[in-house]
């Protein structure tokens, strides 16, 4: 009987992937194909972009501005955050600002960086590097403030030095936030990317949606976000697996 | 005085802070801002050309900006959408997280499209999504809802799934029909879960609207950023972004207001997601 139901699940998951996909095929092959490509289409345009490289190279590079900014981002994010965890008063003093840069649109300051710093690697960069570190920053210093304050009083009470008191407290104690803010980081700076690649100088595969959308080469372009959404799903999984690896650590004291 | 008494009497090695101005958070934080906002001035006024949106310049052109109609106008196309927007994901994505965190059959259907398309980042539709529905406001909707709606979703199912057993239990052997069941134990049960979803699509619904803009150019708060920066009025436009990030505070602070006013059994981070 179980494993009749456990089939049965398996087989509901597939007949609907399956059938997601007669629908994409025959919703290209009805409407015209400038609104939607069938499915064989795409995958054949994919298949066509993988071959000649230029979906390897596009996206390289997309990867390489994705992974510069989100490493800046917790770079700068985790270690500042921690300084504030050390630091009462300079959290108190400065967590509401993050609170609220960590509530902004980021998207709403490229227009900003464009003209201010042009075409190029670095405003990509730091538009990702925008859109993910306030998540990790704004999370580690949710951490920092639930430290609670008798761990280290009796790390002092042990006669921790300063260095100790960081790896046995405050380290461990803010890394699992840190980790739900690389999360967050890891889904917004795909937004990023792609947002710098659209509306900075085009690059990536940001640049290979436009130029599908552009030349009505709807197959092209669906191949391209389907790229992106793989992508998406790899480092959405990726990110909950870092979070549910360190969650463990957060113990009994919620 | 014994040696004791002197012992005692010695300092400790650390002196904890006395109560004093700098132990009051209110004035800290205003000393934080005030520090921002110097440094601000000062890196633009030591680095940046004169066009560049600094705090003083900013104050300059704010009351004018803010009661100049056509800014009005944006502000009012941008928020109405997206509240529009969030309002048709609250309606469809509730509609949807339950019926998944319910019924096993519909989660199985729908959990792949749902995980990926909340896993993709909505700027990369944006040309899709133009194509369907032109170069207007409609598509800026469609954004919206698409940035929008999959966070509720994801959050109303976890928090449909995590009803408690026993309530269940406890309306099956009362005979609850089942909309009582739904409508009274598992709606409310799941609010927490519903609202920390609606919290992020805020957000998001909030870059979506942002971004559509940007691509479509039609009036909104978006497109007086992009085009008041294009004409070098980096002050001006900058007080479009003041008022985004007024909103986006606002709606985190409403919705935690909401939280602990009418949820005050729900734990903060079991909700968080």
């Amino acid at each position: 009987m179980a494993r009749r139901t456990r089939w049965l699940r398996h087989a509901t998951v597939a007949t609907s992937l399956a059938l997601g996909a007669v629908v994409w095929e025959v919703a290209g092959h009805l409407t015209t194909g400038a609104f939607w490509a069938p499915l064989s289409a795409t995958l054949g345009s994919a298949a066509e972009l993988a071959r000649g490289g230029v979906l390897l190279q596009q996206g390289a590079s997309s990867l390489r501005l994705y992974v510069t900014g989100l490493l800046l981002a917790i770079a700068v994010g985790a270690p500042l955050g921690l300084l504030l965890a050390r630091l009462p008063r300079l959290r108190v003093a400065f967590e509401d600002y993050i609170m609220m840069l960590y509530a902004t649109p980021m998207v709403a300051l490229i227009p900003f960086i464009l003209s201010l710093l042009g075409f190029g690697f670095t405003p990509k960069a730091l538009v990702v590097f925008l859109f993910a570190v306030f998540p990790v920053l704004y999370n580690t210093v949710e951490g920092a403030r639930s430290i609670r304050p008798e761990l280290v009083e009796v790390a002092r009470a042990f006669r921790s030095n300063e260095w100790e008191l960081w790896r046995d407290v405050m380290i461990p104690y803010t890394l699992p936030f840190t980790m739900t803010g690389i999360r967050q980081a890891i889904a917004r700076g795909l937004v990023g990317m792609v947002a710098a690649e659209f509306f900075l100088s085009p690059s990536g595969l940001g640049q290979m949606i436009m130029m599908g959308s552009q030349n009505f080469d709807t197959a092209g372009m669906l191949a391209a976000i389907l790229v992106i959404v793989l992508i998406g799903v790899a480092l959405m999984d990726f990110g909950r697996y870092l979070e549910n690896r360190f969650a463990a650590w957060r113990g009994y004291t919620r | 005085m014994t040696a004791i008494q002197q012992a005692a009497l010695a300092k400790p090695e650390r002196v904890e802070p006395r109560e004093g101005m700098l132990d009051s958070p209110f004035v800290l934080k205003l000393a934080a801002g005030a520090a921002l906002l110097i440094a601000w001035e000062a890196v633009v006024h030591a680095f940046a050309p004169a066009y560049v949106a600094r705090p003083s310049g900013i104050a300059r052109v704010f009351a004018e900006v803010v009661s100049d109609r056509r800014f009005l106008a944006a502000a009012w196309a941008t928020l109405s959408a997206v509240v529009e927007g969030l309002l048709i994901s609250i309606a469809l994505g509730t509609a949807a997280g339950i019926a998944m965190g319910r019924v096993g059959t519909v989660e199985r259907v729908l959990r792949y499209y749902v995980n990926s398309l909340f896993a993709t980042p909505m700027v990369a539709i944006l040309p899709l999504l133009t194509l369907w529905f032109g170069y207007n406001a409609d598509a800026r909707l469609a954004t919206v809802v698409f940035a929008a709606f999959f966070s509720i979703a994801i959050n109303a199912c976890d928090g449909a799934r995590s009803v408690p057993l026993e309530y269940l239990e406890v309306a099956r052997s009362f005979r609850a029909r089942p909309r009582y069941t739904l409508f009274d134990v598992v709606l409310p049960a799941s609010l927490p879960y519903l609202l920390a979803g609606v919290r992020l699509a805020a957000g998001r619904a909030l870059v979506g609207a942002v971004v559509a803009e940007f691509f479509i150019s039609i009036p909104g708060l978006g497109y007086f950023i992009l085009f008041n920066s294009r004409t070098f009025k980096h002050n001006e436009a900058f007080v479009a972004v003041i008022v985004l990030v007024a909103v986006g505070v606002g709606f985190e602070a409403l919705v935690g207001w909401l939280t602990r006013r009418y949820l005050p059994w729900a734990r903060r981070d079991e909700a968080a997601r």
